[in-house]
């Protein structure tokens, strides 16, 4: 009951301070005046006591029901979880400046498209292709930024994606960014399908300190991990292995690719050299995140000054139909005989 | 029978009453009436150097909150409070330039992601400790004309080198081609900086030693011939370490007034984690937004009054005249059958 109640709700309750006017029906009438004599020279009337209350009870629900309409009554929206198909997306962006490059490497001119163009184009037309994912969107360079926590509002998605082919920051310091990219999950239970995507055009060394910890989030979380590697042409790919020594400082993105691998979470790297092969890329990551996922739906809250507004009507149309109906006792007695119809208001108002 | 309906018809409170089923009738046909709001776009450009971590802020119970702190939830607090429709981007600022978060955003369909987001801002995200505000603010400034948007910039002011003898950069825009508000972030008294080290972890405060006093780049100041150890090859500054109190921090107003005048924004002090929708509203572009105005409330007003008088009438004795004619005296008397 209590329950119940709760999900009913007033917008400007201050307006039901007016409440006890409703009461005034109780203690005046809108009828005619009529004085008596003595009012005990009249017999009992069930029927006239009856359209006497009936009236007073009209007048209170047409005054009270306004006051309510007034307030404006609403019976709360509710979220409703449903089940449909998508995925949580953690998406991680690199906003080094080297994203503002082209995938040749140079300053972007004319037609050519920079790497950073390039993923917001086509990650925009990836949020919102279907209904039901969530997407976060975290930002790094030097610092990990929170760009947009985790959320179905895909409007507010893009917006953040929109923003990503401003002129870059200065490092990319994956590390952090990975481990803020997992924090956008959340620690609820993980029934959903999850994704880590990553986009970048570089690498760094992750320092071994952070490995550790790196590691057990990724265990914790377990996300579908994918790394979007924007490859600038001639620059080495994930799989060369460097002419001299192989250490992390000389081929990061070989060894980003090692650590992923290690990890023991379902990983995939697409390596990208241009606009079309980051979109086969996205388009796979797409098919591959296809599971249910439970959303929440939010119904709207149900104005309901419309049914206060019925029973404030619907009190008024007693009112005036007791207005119409009244009859007087002496002129009633001149012009025509006093029938039991007439008689009651006359009773009710003296 | 028909003397009686003319007679109840011109009661006046027939009148009153049968006025007020009209209006409450209505309600149930007229529908809302399109009409255009005001609303607003801005760029939100919060600063987050080291100095907006100055705990100069009263919160509940009397905690001390830093300037960040207290910038956030103010503009939550502003969030919550625009018209729907108005529309929020946010960036960062630190170093010389601000950092764009996300494009303008719905205040209110998207409110969760904006408020989360607003939540989430943290000094943490600063990628270097710099904060050239004047180059900043003007960097905002070009930002808000290419997202067609009006400027919030939240910021204590504190220039961090301190500035040159020979001034700052020179806005070369336009002033008033943008409008908004320049918010000063801070008490006016000065306060202790938060130290912190590179994991993160608060240490202490910063000493007059740590922070540059005084920025010795380009030419020195004109008085510095007359200054002690002077030498204009080896000393061109002089020969004593400049002291100063740039270690401490308060609200630079007379500076950040200064910038308002250079770039056509208004200025307006922080006071606590709210108060900023009424001098946005006031210096920023009103923005006309598709709105509807219910009548309903109107109707049902005047319905009400309707009603009320119709029930306290008898109360006022001007309104006797609704008795029958001749007055009260005049009994109905009843004759035995």
């Amino acid at each position: 009951m209590n329950d119940a109640l709760a999900r009913f709700s007033v917008a400007t309750p201050l307006i039901l301070w007016l409440l006890p006017l409703a009461l005034l029906p109780l203690w005046r009438s809108a009828q005619r005046l009529v004085p008596v004599a003595s009012i005990a020279a009249g017999p009992a009337d069930g029927l006239s006591r009856a359209i006497g209350w009936t009236l007073r009870l009209a007048g209170l629900l047409a005054i009270g029901g306004l006051i309510l309409a007034l307030a404006g009554p609403y019976r709360n929206g509710e979220t409703v979880t449903r089940t449909g198909i998508g995925a949580q997306v953690s998406i991680l962006v690199d906003r080094s400046g080297s994203m503002n490059e082209t995938f040749a490497g140079r300053q972007p001119s004319g037609a050519e498209e920079s790497k950073a163009a390039a993923s917001r184009r086509l990650l925009g037309d990836f949020v919102g292709s279907r209904a039901h994912d969530q997407f976060a969107v975290t930002a790094f360079s030097t610092a990990p930024m929170l760009v947009v926590p985790m959320t179905d509002r895909h409007e507010a998605v893009r917006a953040a994606i929109r923003a990503i082919d401003r002129p870059g920051l200065d490092y990319t310091n994956v590390a952090r960014g990975l481990a803020m990219g997992l924090s956008q999950f959340g620690t609820q239970g993980a029934q959903v399908s999850r994704a880590l995507l990553l986009v970048s055009d570089g690498a760094a060394v992750i320092d071994p300190r952070v490995q550790g910890d790196l590691r057990a989030a990724f265990a914790k979380i377990r996300p579908n991990l994918y790394w979007l590697f924007l490859r600038t042409k001639g620059s080495p790919s994930i799989s060369d292995k460097p002419v001299g020594e192989d250490t992390p400082q000389a081929a990061p993105e070989r060894h980003l690719d090692l650590f992923f691998k290690s990890l023991g979470t379902p990983y995939r790297a697409f390596e990208a050299e241009g606009p079309e092969a980051v979109a086969a890329a996205i388009r796979q990551i797409e098919a591959l995140e296809r599971d249910p996922i439970p959303y929440t739906e939010q119904r709207p809250r149900r104005d309901l000054s419309g049914f206060a507004f019925g029973l404030s009507l619907f009190g008024l149309v007693l009112l005036v139909a007791g207005k119409l109906a009244e009859a007087d006792i002496r002129r009633a007695r001149g012009s025509v005989a006093p029938s039991a119809a007439e008689a009651p208001p006359r009773r009710m108002a003296a | 029978m028909r003397a009686l309906l003319t007679r109840n018809l011109r009661d006046p409170r027939f009148r009153l009453l049968a006025g007020a089923l009209a209006l409450v009738a209505l309600t149930f046909v007229l529908g809302p009436l399109p009409l255009t709001r005001t609303g607003v776009a801005v760029l939100a450009i919060v600063d987050i150097t080291g100095s907006m971590n100055v705990r100069d802020y009263a919160g509940a119970e009397g905690k001390p909150v830093s300037r960040l702190e207290t910038a956030k939830a103010a503009l939550r607090d502003l969030v919550a409070a625009l018209p729907c429709g108005s529309r929020l981007a946010l960036g960062l600022f630190t170093e010389r330039r601000p950092f764009l978060l996300f494009t303008p955003i719905e205040v209110c369909g998207d409110f969760s992601p904006l408020d989360g987001a607003l939540a989430a801002l943290d000094w943490r995200m600063a990628w270097e400790g710099d904060s050239r505000i004047s180059a900043g603010l003007f960097r905002a400034v070009d930002m808000a004309a290419e997202l067609d948007t009006d400027l919030l910039f939240l910021t204590d002011g504190q220039e961090a080198p301190p500035l040159p003898s020979t001034g700052g950069p020179v806005f070369d825009g336009k002033p008033g081609a943008v409008r908004g508000l320049i918010v000063g972030t801070g008490g006016y008294a000065l306060s202790p900086i938060p130290r912190f080290n590179d994991r993160g972890r608060e240490t202490g405060f910063y000493g007059s030693g740590d922070v540059q006093q005084e920025n010795r780049f380009g030419p020195p100041p004109a008085d510095a011939e007359s200054r002690e150890g002077y030498n204009p090859r080896n000393a061109p500054f002089g020969g004593a370490a400049a002291t100063g109190s740039e270690h401490l921090s308060s609200v630079r107003e007379p500076y950040l007034k200064r910038l308002s005048g250079e770039t056509g924004l208004t200025y307006a002090h922080l006071d606590g984690p709210g108060g900023l929708v009424r001098p946005l509203l006031a210096a920023a572009t009103p923005r006309p937004l598709p709105g509807s105005l219910d009548l309903r409330p109107f109707l049902g007003g005047g319905a009400l009054a309707l009603l009320v008088a119709v029930f306290a009438s008898p109360l006022l004795p001007l309104l006797a005249g609704t008795l029958p004619p001749g007055g009260p005296r005049r009994f109905a008397t009843w004759k035995k059958a």
